[in-house]
Order: C-alpha cells, then sequence, then structure tokens
C-alpha cells in the first residue's frame, strides 16, 4: 500500500525532524512511503483568512501531488483536517473534481490515527524515560477526531508516563494568523496553557501540531521556563527528540 | 406596501420563492403544526412520584404529603410553624372551604394584591420531570396568588402529576379548547445568580414554595 | 446600543490588563463551563436532542412567511394586536406610539436584547417616558449607565463591591456587603414599580405558530410580573424566534437551560397568549407584539443564515477561550463571542465590525456546544471572504498572502526562499535556538512569546539529499 506523507509548510521550514519521524514510523510499519518533492502548502492560511482564490490554487496542486497514493499521512491534525474537513467545500465551485476531492479527503489521516486505526501497529522504536503531558490541538481534537490515538501509542514508548493536564482540549491560542493579527490576546490565552502544563509537572509537553508547538513553546521560554521539552508525538514515538538540542537550551543560560 | 408585505416578501425571496407560497407547501407545513410529533427525549427510567419529590427539592421547594383535601389546613400550619413564617395570606377560591380557621390560620379566598405574606394555590398539573408546576391563568387562579408573596403554597393532587411537559400539553389540549391568557411553569423559588454569578433565593418572585401532594 | 465594534483590539488590550475584568471572568467561566457539562448528563441522547433541535431551527428559518402568518392568525384570535417593523427606528416609534396612546407614565421593562439592538431605552427615556428595568442584572447595568456584557449575565463584569458601592449610592441606604442582602435590597426598591407601572416591555425567547404565543424564560419573577400586572404589554422580538409547535418548544428548552446556566430547567416559562380573558382577575387590557426585522432577512437570503437558528443560551461566548479572555464589552454591540462575532458585522454592517469574524483562532469549542449546531467557525470564515471580496482587508496582508500562494505554487522558487529563511532564521537564533524579535507582522507574536528558531535546513532538501544518498 503506498502512503503519501505530506509533511506541511511548517515542518519543511522549522522543524524537519518530524518528517523524518513520521517517515520512519510509517516505514516501520510495512508501507512504501512516497513523499511528492514539489509539496509545499495545502492552502490553508489563504482559506483561513478568506482568500478562497489562492487556497484553491494550491488545494488543486496538492490533488495533482498525491493523486496516486493510496493514504496520505499528515503529522498534523490542522492541514489534515484542512483536507479531509474542507477541501470539498473549498473546491465545492469545480463539481468536475467533486469525485476527486472525496477520494483525496477519505484517504487522508492525521499520523496517529492512521498508525493505530489502519496501520494498527502494536509497538514502536522510541524510548523516553519520563513523564509528558499531551496537548489536543483543536483540529486534530474537532476535525480529526484524534484524541486516544496519540495516548495509546505513548503508552507504549517504554519507560514513558502520561500525566494528564487539567484542561488538555482548551485552545492553545495559535489559530494561525490569530497569533500574528491578535498577538496580546493570542499570547494571554497561551500564557494559561502554560499554567496548565505546568500544573501537570510533566517532563515534556507532548503535541500533535508544530504550529501549536512552536506557539506554546515561545511563551514557555519567554516566561523562564528552560526545563520543559517540548516535543512532536512523531518524535518521540520514533525516538528522535535530539536530547542534544535540548540539553543546549536548558545549558545556554 | 406595509412592512408587514415586505418582511414577509424578503423572507420568500431569501428561501427562494417566487410569490406567495403555494396551496399544497402550506398544507404540508400547517400538517406538522397538527401533527404535534414529539423529538427525541432522554432516557426516563424513573416513578413518576419519587421523582417528582426528589426535583422539587433539587429546585430548593419543600414538600410534604396529605392523605386528602381535608388535612391540607393542618399540613400548611405545620409547615408554616416550622419555618416561623405569616399565618395569614390569600389562596385560590377552589380552596376556600376548607378548614383554615380550624388549623389557626387567616386565609381569605381573593387575589393578593402585594401586602400578603403567604399565597396558596392549586396548579392544572404538575410535572415530574424537573419538580414543576402547571399554573393557568383564569378567573379563579389567580396569578399574583403564587407571585407576589413571599411564601407560595401549592397544592396538588397526586393524580395530576405528569411525567413531562409534552404530556402536560396533551393533558392541557384534552381537558381545554385553547390556550388561557398565560400559562406558567414554576419550578421553585425564584432565584438569581447575576451578581458574581452566586444563587441567591427570593429574586422578585417568592422566596420559598411548598408543595403538598395530595393522595387524590 | 451604539456600535464600537471597530475599536475591538484596542478594547481587549485595556480589558486583558483590567484585574477586576479578569477575576470576573475566570469566575463566571469556572461556574458556567462546569454547571452546563454536569447538566448535559442528563440527557443520555444529547446529540441526538441537539440534531433534532437544529432541524427545527431550520424548519422555522425554510418555512418562516407561512409559520408567521400562521401565528399572527391565532394570536390575533386570541386578542393580540400584531405590528410588524422592518427597521430598529420603526420598532421604537410603534412602542412609543402604544405607550402615547395609553398615556403612559412608567414602564417597566423585563430583559430583551432586542431592544438593545434599537436603543429603546435611549428613545422612550428621550420621548420623556420613565423606563425601569427590572431583571436584576439589567437593573444594575442601567444604574450604572453602562451595556450589558453577556447576554444571559449582563452584569457578569462587576464585583459585589462595585454594586454594593452602587447600591448605597442609588439607593439612599446604608452600603451592605454580601449578596443575598444586595439582591433583596433591590427587590424591595423594584416592587412598588411592578405595583404601579402602566406599561410592561418583554421580549420573547420563542413564537410559537401552533398557538399564536409568546415565551419568555427567566428565574426572577420579573417576567411574570412585567407581563402580567401593567395594564398594557409590548412584546418585542426577531422573526427568527418562529418555533413550530409546543413540542418543538419542549425539546428546545431542554438544551437552551442547560447550554445557558446549566439549569434543567429555568425557574419561570411563561406563554402569553392574548391579554386579559373575559372573567380574569389580572393581565393586561391590551397585548401587543412587534414582529422584528431588522437585518434579519438580509442574513435569512445570505451564506450565513445558519446563525438565525441562535436561541440565544451564550454557551458559545462561556466556552471561547477570546471570550473567557477578554469579556463581551470589547465586541463593542449587543451580542458578544462567537454569535456577535458573526451576527454584529450582518446587523451593524460588515465595514463596522472589521475585527470581528477574524479574531477567533477557529477552534470551535463555541460550535460543539451550540444547542442548535450553528456552524459558528465556518461562519466566520465566510465573513473573512466577504471583507477579502469587498476589499476590506489591509493591503499588506492581502499581498502577503497572495505572494504566499504564489510562492508556494511554484516548488523551486517556494524551495529556494525556504532554504534562505531557515539558515537566516537559524543563525538568528543563535545558541538559545530562540528568536526574541520578529520584525512587521511577526512583532505581534514576539511582543509577548519568543519564536523557536528554525533548525536551518528544510526537509525538501534534507529528503532529496536521504533519497540521493540511498540511506534508510
Amino acid at each position: 500500500m503506498k502512503v503519501g506523507l505530506f509533511v506541511t509548510c511548517l515542518v519543511d521550514l522549522m522543524r524537519p525532524s518530524i518528517g523524518f519521524a513520521s517517515l520512519k514510523l510509517l516505514e516501520s510499519a510495512g508501507y512504501e512511503v512516497v513523499v511528492p518533492a514539489a509539496q509545499t502548502c495545502c492552502g490553508q492560511p489563504g482559506y483561513n483568512s478568506g482568500d478562497r482564490n489562492a487556497a484553491q490554487i494550491l488545494a488543486k496542486k496538492m490533488l495533482r501531488e498525491f493523486a496516486g497514493c493510496d493514504y496520505i499521512v499528515v503529522p498534523s491534525g490542522s492541514c489534515g483536517g484542512m483536507i479531509r474537513a474542507h477541501y470539498p467545500e473549498l473546491l465545492a465551485e469545480f463539481p468536475e473534481m467533486t469525485q476527486e476531492v472525496d477520494s483525496i479527503a477519505r484517504k487522508t489521516y492525521e499520523l496517529t490515527d492512521f498508525l493505530v486505526n489502519v496501520a494498527r501497529i502494536d509497538s514502536v522504536p522510541g524510548q523516553f524515560s519520563g513523564s509528558v503531558t499531551y496537548h489536543d490541538s483543536c483540529s486534530g481534537l474537532r476535525e480529526m477526531n484524534v484524541k486516544t490515538q496519540p495516548r495509546a501509542l505513548l503508552s507504549k514508548v517504554a519507560g514513558l508516563n502520561i500525566r494528564e493536564m487539567q484542561q488538555p482540549e482548551q485552545c492553545c491560542g495559535f489559530g494561525g494568523t490569530f497569533a500574528v493579527k491578535y498577538g496580546e490576546i493570542s499570547a494571554r490565552i497561551t500564557d494559561l496553557k502554560c499554567e496548565d502544563v505546568q500544573s501537570a509537572q510533566a517532563d515534556a509537553l507532548v503535541l500533535g501540531d508544530l504550529g501549536c508547538m512552536l506557539n506554546i513553546e515561545g511563551r514557555m521560554r519567554r516566561r523562564g521556563d528552560n526545563k520543559t521539552r517540548v516535543l512532536h508525538v512523531a518524535e518521540v514515538l520514533a525516538g528522535m527528540t535530539d536530547p542534544v538540542q535540548d540539553l543546549d537550551r536548558r545549558t545556554a543560560g | 406596501m406595509s412592512a408587514r408585505d415586505n418582511i414577509l416578501r424578503r423572507i420568500r425571496e431569501a428561501n427562494g420563492h417566487e410569490g406567495a407560497t403555494g396551496a399544497k407547501e402550506r398544507e404540508t407545513i400547517l400538517a406538522r403544526l397538527d401533527a404535534r410529533v414529539r423529538g427525541p427525549m432522554p432516557t426516563m427510567d424513573w416513578e413518576t412520584l419519587p421523582r417528582f419529590r426528589e426535583r422539587c427539592i433539587a429546585m430548593m421547594s419543600t414538600i410534604d404529603e396529605a392523605g386528602s383535601f381535608a388535612e391540607v389546613p393542618r399540613a400548611v400550619a405545620s409547615y408554616l410553624k416550622q419555618k416561623n413564617l405569616p399565618t395569614s395570606g390569600a389562596c385560590w377560591p377552589e380552596f376556600a372551604r376548607l378548614d383554615w380557621a380550624g388549623a389557626g390560620l387567616r386565609v381569605e379566598a381573593r387575589p393578593s394584591h402585594g401586602e400578603d405574606k403567604l399565597g396558596i394555590t392549586g396548579a392544572f398539573c404538575a410535572l415530574a420531570e424537573n419538580g414543576t408546576l402547571m399554573l393557568l391563568s383564569g378567573e379563579d387562579t389567580h396569578a399574583t396568588t403564587s407571585l407576589l408573596p413571599e411564601n407560595h403554597v401549592a397544592i396538588v393532587a397526586a393524580s395530576r402529576i405528569v411525567r413531562t411537559m409534552e404530556d402536560a400539553w396533551d393533558l392541557l389540549r384534552s381537558e381545554r379548547a385553547s390556550l388561557p391568557r398565560q400559562v406558567n411553569f414554576v419550578s421553585g423559588p425564584s432565584r438569581t445568580a447575576d451578581i458574581e454569578m452566586t444563587l441567591v433565593l427570593g429574586a422578585h418572585g417568592p422566596f420559598r414554595v411548598h408543595v403538598i401532594v395530595v393522595d387524590a | 446600543m451604539q456600535v464600537t465594534s471597530n475599536q475591538f483590539k484596542h478594547a481587549a488590550s485595556l480589558k486583558l490588563a483590567d484585574p477586576k475584568v479578569q477575576k470576573a471572568l475566570r469566575n463566571a467561566k469556572g461556574k458556567l463551563v462546569v454547571a452546563r457539562s454536569r447538566s448535559i448528563v442528563e440527557l443520555d441522547n444529547f446529540e441526538e436532542i441537539r440534531e433534532a433541535a437544529a432541524r427545527i431551527r431550520d424548519f422555522g428559518l425554510q418555512h418562516m412567511d407561512v409559520l408567521l402568518e400562521e401565528w399572527e392568525k391565532k394570536a390575533a384570535a386570541a386578542g393580540t394586536i400584531v405590528h410588524w417593523a422592518e427597521t430598529p427606528q420603526q420598532v421604537n416609534d410603534l412602542v412609543i406610539g402604544i405607550a402615547r396612546k395609553h398615556e403612559v407614565r412608567k414602564i417597566i421593562k423585563s430583559k430583551s436584547m432586542l431592544g438593545e439592538e434599537t436603543n429603546l431605552n435611549h428613545a422612550l427615556e428621550a420621548a420623556g417616558l420613565d423606563v425601569r428595568e427590572t431583571d436584576l442584572g439589567e437593573y444594575i447595568i442601567q444604574q450604572f449607565g453602562e451595556t450589558p456584557s453577556h447576554i444571559i449575565a449582563p452584569a457578569v463584569h462587576k464585583s459585589m463591591d462595585d454594586i454594593a458601592d452602587l447600591f448605597a449610592e442609588k439607593h439612599g441606604r446604608p452600603r451592605l456587603d454580601d449578596i443575598a442582602s444586595l439582591t433583596h435590597e433591590a427587590r424591595e426598591i423594584l416592587r412598588p414599580h411592578f405595583l404601579d407601572a402602566d406599561m410592561g416591555i418583554s421580549g420573547a425567547n420563542f413564537l410559537v405558530a401552533e398557538t399564536g404565543s409568546t415565551m419568555i424564560v427567566t428565574n426572577e419573577g420579573n417576567g411574570r410580573m412585567t407581563t402580567t400586572m401593567p395594564r398594557v404589554h409590548v412584546a418585542i422580538t426577531g422573526i427568527e424566534k418562529i418555533v413550530p409547535t409546543l413540542e418543538d418548544i419542549s425539546l428546545l428548552l431542554r438544551l437552551l437551560t442547560r447550554s445557558a446556566t446549566g439549569q434543567s430547567i429555568s425557574n419561570y416559562l411563561s406563554f402569553t397568549t392574548g391579554p386579559k380573558r373575559p372573567g380574569d382577575k389580572d393581565g393586561p387590557g391590551e397585548f401587543h407584539v412587534i414582529i422584528v426585522d431588522a437585518g434579519r432577512t438580509k442574513v435569512l437570503a445570505s451564506e450565513i443564515r445558519e446563525a438565525l437558528r441562535c436561541i440565544r443560551c451564550g454557551a458559545c461566548m462561556n466556552h471561547c477561550p477570546v471570550y473567557q479572555n477578554i469579556g463581551g464589552h470589547a465586541y463593542g454591540w449587543v451580542y458578544p463571542g462567537p454569535i456577535g462575532s458573526i451576527l454584529t458585522p450582518a446587523y451593524v454592517g460588515i465595514e463596522n465590525a472589521i475585527d470581528l469574524p477574524n479574531a477567533s483562532t477557529l477552534c470551535n469549542q463555541c460550535g460543539v456546544v451550540c444547542p442548535v449546531k450553528i456552524p459558528l467557525p465556518d461562519l466566520m470564515r465566510k465573513l473573512r471572504e466577504e471583507q477579502v471580496q469587498k476589499n476590506l482587508r489591509p493591503w499588506p496582508e492581502r499581498l502577503g498572502l497572495r505572494l504566499w500562494a504564489w510562492t508556494a505554487a511554484r516548488p523551486a522558487v517556494y524551495g529556494l526562499l525556504t532554504g534562505i529563511a531557515a539558515r537566516i532564521g537559524k543563525w538568528l537564533g543563535g545558541r538559545e535556538r530562540l528568536l526574541h524579535k520578529l520584525p512587521a507582522a511577526g512583532s505581534e507574536w514576539t511582543s509577548g512569546r519568543d519564536f523557536p528558531a528554525p533548525r536551518g535546513k528544510t526537509f525538501r532538501e534534507l529528503y532529496a539529499q536521504h533519497r540521493s544518498r540511498g540511506t534508510q
């Protein structure tokens, strides 16, 4: 079965390790993984800003690139949700594409959801000695039904224990362009999330979306917390959490 | 064109119709009104009377029982004495012939005008689901009696306790040709949480609601 | 109410910095969110009921004209005098006209958000009438000379101390210091007005087509008094409040009270059908209902028509992370939170409330709790699209998005630019791997947060190397 990996624009620019971790997990599960070389962005920034044309151009591009795959796997609830939940509406003006769009939407999975419900893996390569707390990204939770899957996979990681925060489902305040349009409100919402993360007293915060990750980590460091690690679930499951880089930060002073 | 005409026209256009609604469509819509289909309701695997009792208390009413209407004045007197409440007030005409004086109470069958501290009413029926009284306006069912005094005592026959609001509407339809001026569903003492989201009993309506279920 | 929605960002900033507002918001959130979730448990088929509620509201919107005509027929048969108003001005004029005709001097009011839309109190006072809000929260803000900050709990932004000071000043009595006493003092002060008011004005939560009734959902008792004691009663309500049957109302009520305050039922549900009947000892001699458009037909014809399903429970704002931190006043008009972000531009003009549909993370906590399944984030997105079509977005934003789309559609150019950005970003981030300041729009981010640095190379270039090396 051919799996197309869509790493997302944020992963491509900011954290390639998440892409490689996803690749490792999918290949370990026995899939042939293709990574269309021309992939860039799913179109969500334009879509959420009201620029339908811009979003449609990128959506059509994406459909072309991933047409031959049996599944499309995305290490992000946000971009996965864009494709599955919103592409049908976004491209509704092109009825000749309806079948193609519906097909792509049905084939698109968030990474942990794919690993649990399609690949049905029963072990993961990663190890982690310590506790983690998990933040449910809004789109992953409410558009892609991601809730139990990351936790089920994390509990297979040797040495890891999960400590829930009080409100893991509460929005972190990122909201894409919201964070740069209404930065003050956004930072306040993020601040509350940081307090909640702190209350879990875990060694690491783990998430499934890089947008939330950059947002929460950014506020966390500004608050003076240089101890709590912030990791993507793919990195933890694949055992690719790069202790060297995190150690650098903690001793940077 | 009147405001009415303009508004109705714009509604029709917004819904993709041109001109007045056809007779057939109108018939379908009116049929839905007549059908009065009940929507999905939650599972309600409780017994009616115990549920009514439990919910009255949950909604901050107090509740008592009487074996017959004749026993009601003494039950009311006992409640008022226990709570140290005034023993005179107004009642609905249907209770005029109960022996209030014999129970040491001064109760007059008249509407309440605002000076009364006690109002005694019946109810058209009661709803077990949430501990609710259904009061209908009418010649002998004065609205002010259950509203103005600080203390409201409601006398309800056990046979008039139905399960849900839907059941109450069916009962009303079977006994009355149409709705009275006002139907009030009353579930406990008046309350507000407008100050710091803190619940206070006794806003503009009664501070206390005491329900007496009569075995009848 | 005056529209100040275009001052949203500045107003929000003030609220974020106000410790009293923040304390009140935390208190309210804790109570309302928890109360709702506890009460929903009582409905074991909550999602099924919610779906049915959405269908009931859609039926009402789809067949609004026939249902309103049927309602009017039944209402008139019971003696109700029915008026129709297209604009806010017409509403106020009608009410004043009724008041004049009946030589009304004193008016008592039970809550009406539609009355806030039309600035009714202001118009009545300008016409020389004495208007008293009787709902405790509305009374408090009327005394403060403020506007409501929440559709269910209008004075939620005020502390007990604020109110104690206010009452001591306005009532001329010794200052009280507990909530129960303050509430009972308000009861005492307002009671005489219930007894001698000439006219009562109320809103209506719903219109019942089957019976020609209006109904209100209250807890305090002022709603019953306002609609029963004065000699004239006027109810004002929007066209979209029409519901087919009493059964439909019963279903909606199960969701409304739980969604709003976590109550299984509110204290008083009052269904009014016409004025005093022969033989009644109480009730108004005349009952008027004003059916109001004021922008609703325009919404009905638009892509955001689902917003008209709203039953005014307030659950969306209670669960909204933005509202939870800034409160209602920052939204600048009658309806705050997610529903307000949609209705405000719809009713006052999209150019007068530019920020509102944009000031959302689209998290959909609101949509999940909406008892009638309004797809709130989708409607906000529709308004964002309308802003783009009408050229209302700032040009740097339009340009930035166009550049992004242009570049992302050209993988080679994109790869070049992202490669440069990743390298520069890593360099600027230094050993800490954090950027403390970003330029242009990025400064909105870095004023409150650091930005984790990129890793120096893009995934696409690393993957290409990985492929060419043939390594696993």
